[in-house]
């Protein structure tokens, strides 16, 4: 029961990483217009960024940059701010591309920042990776107890970006981004201008995915390129899609949904062979749930809500006025 | 108001604007007429900076526009209207209304802005939508609302900015003649408080009803400009809208049917 607990908890504290994975897509591509498929990129610029600040100096074996040991909230806003600037970085060139284009620049952009974290030795020690990182507040706390600790800390991190995302939506500049995804020309006459607005999403949506992937080093205490695979930005789309896309809560509980479809299964305990038959499984299990999805509920578990205001009210008002 | 000066613009080797001025003064209500393919969109596209020209200048309210973003010239009170009315399909009417009013376009540089539009806003977007005959739908999603009601939304969301100067495109096209005299007198109502106006039509009747000037297009061109009434006896225009045995005065005939 115990180890049913804890997997209940590690897979808990994964989902709301990608939750808040979900989240930040769900503010650029579907509240906004940026249909991008590099946000893989940002999370490992993030968590690279994190771990470069925070971690102790390279030993002899290692190398990489920095190591400066600084405390981990100088690390969060690195990591939010190293997002927020690959971001910036690579939204100058390819914001200008016409939206089927930026998809696969992004893409493309994700793999080129992959081969540079597994090839720049000297700045991430390369496919070795980084090991041992440090975990926050482990020292005070017992240690069978700590997936407890890590899992409120990566939902006070999920809670602040569930805040921070519904505080823009809900904002005139969501509300200049939503325009901009529905209908692009009419934006245009209302005045919003179509590049910065985007570049300014864009940076937002890297920014908080940079934040996330601190989460991810936490939770893994270590980093290598692998982790930061084209893959796992499907996988955060397919969840945006189960969820619902458009809809704040359809991005929550895409985020859990998905790793509860995609890693429940490693929890049986099964033959090695099984095992192997068990991770084919796991994907297609994601595809079946896309193709239910699609077949029944294409707008996702939660579909887009229309911002609605309370007309009576404002009849009344409008009147009296 | 508005000053366009020997605009041209090429595609390839197709001259979509040769060398065409006009003028449109504070207050007025100018049309744009043409067959299809005389360079009417074309020079709404470049007058409203969606298409950069080739040559010419273009001056609103004496500043230089012809170099400045769509946005940015929409900001300065010169907006369009596009052929298909769409607005925005999957927000509702009150927040197509928002995104057009003076408080998002003020806001919407902070990227927490406040999360709740201001009171008086609504109220005024309400009121508007009211005059509009929208109020009941404020509430539905823009994709839900009939041809009509979107033609109306066109010009209540016009009422929400600081709008100097509306160029319609094809604001006749496929309305019923009940709902084209709706058009017609809200478009004097909105000239009666400020806005001046530049129509692109094919509906003669509608133009030379609601428009006090016209100018004619032809490949390009700029071929007759004058009163509505000069213009429709024009017998180059006539040549154009009925072909060369058409010099009986028939549109002035068919814009007064």
């Amino acid at each position: 029961m115990e180890g049913l607990i804890l997997f209940a908890v590690s897979i808990s504290t994964l989902g709301a990483i990608y939750a808040m994975l979900c989240l930040s897509l769900n503010l650029e591509s579907g509240n906004g217009p940026l249909w991008d498929l590099g946000i893989v990129s940002f999370f490992g610029i993030g968590a690279y960024t994190y771990t470069l600040l925070t971690a102790d100096p390279a030993l002899e074996q290692q190398s990489f940059l920095l190591g400066l040991g600084l405390p981990m909230w100088i690390g969060a806003i690195g990591a939010a701010a190293g997002g927020g600037i690959a971001a910036w970085l690579i939204g100058l060139p390819t914001l200008r591309l016409k939206r089927e284009y930026f998809l696969i620049a992004t893409l493309a952009f994700a793999e080129i920042i992959r081969q540079v974290f597994a090839n720049e030795n000297w700045l991430t020690n390369g496919v070795a990776g980084i090991y041992g990182l440090r975990q926050p507040f482990k020292s005070y706390f017992d240690a069978a107890d700590y997936s407890y600790v890590l899992l409120a800390l990566t939902l006070c991190g999920l809670a602040f970006t569930w805040y921070v995302t519904r505080r823009i939506i809900a904002s005139p500049f969501g509300r200049a981004c939503k325009a901009l995804r529905e209908n692009e020309p009419l934006a245009i006459t209302a005045g919003i201008d179509p590049q910065k607005t985007s570049i300014r999403l864009f940076m937002i949506s890297g920014a908080l995915s940079g934040f996330a992937g601190m989460f991810y080093v936490w939770y893994n205490t270590l980093i290598i390129p692998g982790q930061f695979v084209a893959d796992l930005t499907f996988f955060i789309w397919a969840a945006l899609i189960i969820g619902g896309i458009g809809n704040q809560r359809g991005a929550l509980v895409g985020g859990f949904i998905f790793i509860f479809l995609h890693d429940s299964l490693r929890f049986l305990q099964v033959s090695g062979e099984m095992a192997v038959a068990f991770t084919s499984l796991r994907t297609a299990l994601i595809g079946l749930a896309l193709i239910l999805i699609l077949r029944f509920r294409p707008e996702g578990i939660f579909a887009e809500r229309p911002v609605r205001f309370d007309l009576p009210a404002l009849k009344r008002e409008a009147r009296d006025a | 108001m508005l000053e366009v000066s020997n605009v041209t613009l090429s595609y390839g080797g197709v001259r979509a604007i040769d060398d065409v001025s006009l003028t449109v003064a504070k207050g007025r209500i100018v049309g744009l007429i043409g067959t299809n393919g005389a360079g009417k969109t074309s020079l709404f596209n470049v007058i409203s900076g969606f298409t950069r020209g080739d040559k010419g200048s273009i001056r609103f309210n004496g500043a230089a526009i012809e170099n400045v973003r769509p946005s940015e010239i929409a900001q300065l009170g010169l907006v369009r209207t596009f052929q298909t009315p769409l607005g925005f399909p999957r927000m509702t009417v009150l927040e197509n209304m928002l995104v057009f009013s003076r408080a998002d376009a003020a806001s919407r540089g902070r990227i927490f802005g406040r999360s709740k539009p201001d009171g008086a806003i609504l109220e005024q977007a309400m009121a508007t939508l009211d005059e509009f005959g929208l109020a009941s739908r404020g509430n539905d999603l823009v994709q839900d609302l009939a041809a009509p009601e979107l033609k109306m939304l066109e010009f209540a969301r016009a009422m929400m900015g600081d709008i100097k100067l509306l160029m319609l495109d094809e604001p006749a096209a496929g309305v019923n003649p009940a709902l084209l005299e709706n058009l017609t007198s809200h478009i004097r109502s909105l000239r009666d408080r400020g806005v001046t106006f530049l129509v692109v039509d094919h509906n003669l009747k509608f133009i030379s009803s609601v428009c006090e000037e016209i100018y004619a297009m032809a490949d390009g061109r700029v071929i007759a400009h004058g009163d509505s009434a000069d213009v429709i006896a024009n017998p180059d225009v006539i040549r154009l809208y009925v072909g060369t045995g058409g010099a009986d005065n028939s549109l002035s005939k068919e814009a007064e049917a």
